[in-house]
């Protein structure tokens, strides 16, 4: 079989894209927000993510590899029910990865850059990991090799799931079809994903079916009520581009040298875990802003 | 071993830095230096304005929900804000059209030098490792206590 990588054929269609977007949101055709210095920090984290998965990525081979010899069964590379099932599987796996990736802080260091923009447009997409074989999620997809889909078969897919997230970072598209918006991830559903609001922080986890997350009690509609406001809980205070693909490994290891007795709950705490509690995490955000409704609520009742 | 021969020609396929994958590379970079660079153009005279009172507050509640503002002070080059809060310092700073926020204890944000009509204030994060704020005068006087 010829080789096959969705990501690499669909490149020429991310320039095009970008290029459409800024072009028509600068004419007021569409809506959408871009800054110069932001842009070139998603682009070229985009541009060199590939190479920065080279030195693990013999690793995640050899491991696939290896779970391949040790398949359960034969699954067929040329039947479509294996691809209807890979599909599937791994849309699976990658709710899984992508949750833990956030709701963990080792994974989080790794995933942290790809939410670093305070802006929401299609070059958001291409602000791709450096760090992500290192953190080796890439770990959580090997059991599909194991039940015996080819490792070529699971690598298409993920190729698959990436290009389609692609275009559901826009502010272009607000809502679609009621339908397509209650299986698919959607723009709408993954700006959610993306904002910073305690309301929506670590929602919809999707790759391409958002029923994973109406699933597993991790889905969070767009209100029109409450604007999504991009970025980072304490977004980043630099462009340095060094600083946006390592501050939070930076941040990790500082902690651990601090106190290092603390070693596990600094690495597998949600992020903003302290032994003290002295920072806040998705969850106490979350607690002090529903506090804070139900007491805006009787006073709005007062006003009335 | 077919399934065997099959990886490893997958495997072959995969060689990273062949001259394709260079040329890849080049041409996907000059398409970035391209996008930037259209970027550049599309946002020409839409660079966000001068923070005034109103928006720094509007920014601060935002940013630190519930804390009450005891004095603010607007940088002179409308590029970020120093409030107090009780015993803390809240920092803005101008992050492209947008504002990173932390919080500091108010002493240390006060102990921060001048120099050339700048306010460095240490902020002791790796993601914003300092705000650097344009001021006439440092620490204020009226709330420098």
């Amino acid at each position: 079989m010829k080789h096959f990588d969705p990501v690499t054929l669909a490149t020429p269609f991310f320039i095009v894209t970008v290029i459409l977007e800024i072009v028509l949101a600068r004419l007021g055709k569409l809506k959408a927000h871009y800054e110069t210095r932001d842009t070139a920090v998603s682009l070229t984290m985009g541009l060199f993510s590939t190479l920065a998965g080279l030195p693990v990525a013999g690793l995640s081979f050899a491991a696939a590899i290896w779970a391949y010899h040790h398949r359960l069964f034969t699954i067929p590379m040329t039947a479509a029910w294996a691809w209807v099932l890979v599909f599937f599987l791994e849309d699976l796996t990658y709710y899984w990865f992508h949750r833990l990736s956030h709701e963990r802080r080792v994974w989080w260091a790794a995933h942290v850059n790809h939410h670093s923009s305070q802006h929401y447009n299609l070059s958001t997409a291409l602000r791709q990991t450096w760090t992500g074989g290192v953190a080796g999620t890439w770990a959580l997809w090997l059991p599909l090799s194991l039940l015996g889909f080819p490792p070529a078969m699971v690598a298409i897919e993920k190729g698959v799931s990436l290009v389609y997230q692609y275009w559901i970072h826009t502010e272009a598209i607000r809502r679609l079809p009621r339908p397509i918006e209650a299986v698919f991830n959607t723009p709408s559903h993954h700006r959610v994903h993306h904002a910073r609001n305690p309301r929506y922080l670590d929602k919809n986890y999707a790759g391409i079916l958002i029923v994973w997350d109406r699933m597993f009690g991790t889905f969070q509609p767009e209100l029109d009520e409450e604007a999504c406001r991009y970025g980072l809980v304490h977004n980043l205070g630099t462009f340095n581009i060094l600083r946006v693909a390592f501050h939070e490994w930076i941040g990790l290891a500082q902690d651990i040298v601090r106190s290092p007795r603390h070693t596990l709950g600094w690495l597998f705490g949600a992020p903003g875990w302290t032994p003290d509690g002295s920072r806040d995490t998705s969850a106490t955000l979350k607690a002090q802003w529903a506090a804070r409704q139900a007491q805006a609520k009787p006073a709005e009742r007062e006003a009335a | 071993m077919t399934e065997g021969r099959s990886v490893a020609s997958f495997a072959a396929r995969r060689t990273p830095l062949n001259a394709a994958a260079l040329i890849q590379l080049a041409i996907s970079a000059a398409a970035v230096a391209a996008m930037v660079g259209l970027a550049a153009w599309a946002t020409r005279g839409r660079g966000a304005p001068p923070l005034t009172d109103t928006e720094a507050r509007r920014w601060l509640a935002d940013e630190f929900p519930g804390l009450a503002i005891e004095g603010l002070w607007l940088a002179t080059d409308g590029k970020g804000a120093v409030a107090k809060s009780k015993d803390q310092a809240l920092v803005l700073s101008r992050m492209g059209d947008g504002y990173a926020a932390r919080r500091l204890a108010w002493s240390q944000a006060v102990a921060a030098g001048l120099k050339d009509g700048r306010v460095r204030i240490a902020l002791g994060d790796p993601g914003a490792p300092r705000a650097v704020l344009a001021f006439t005068k440092w620490p204020p006087q009226d709330l420098a206590a």
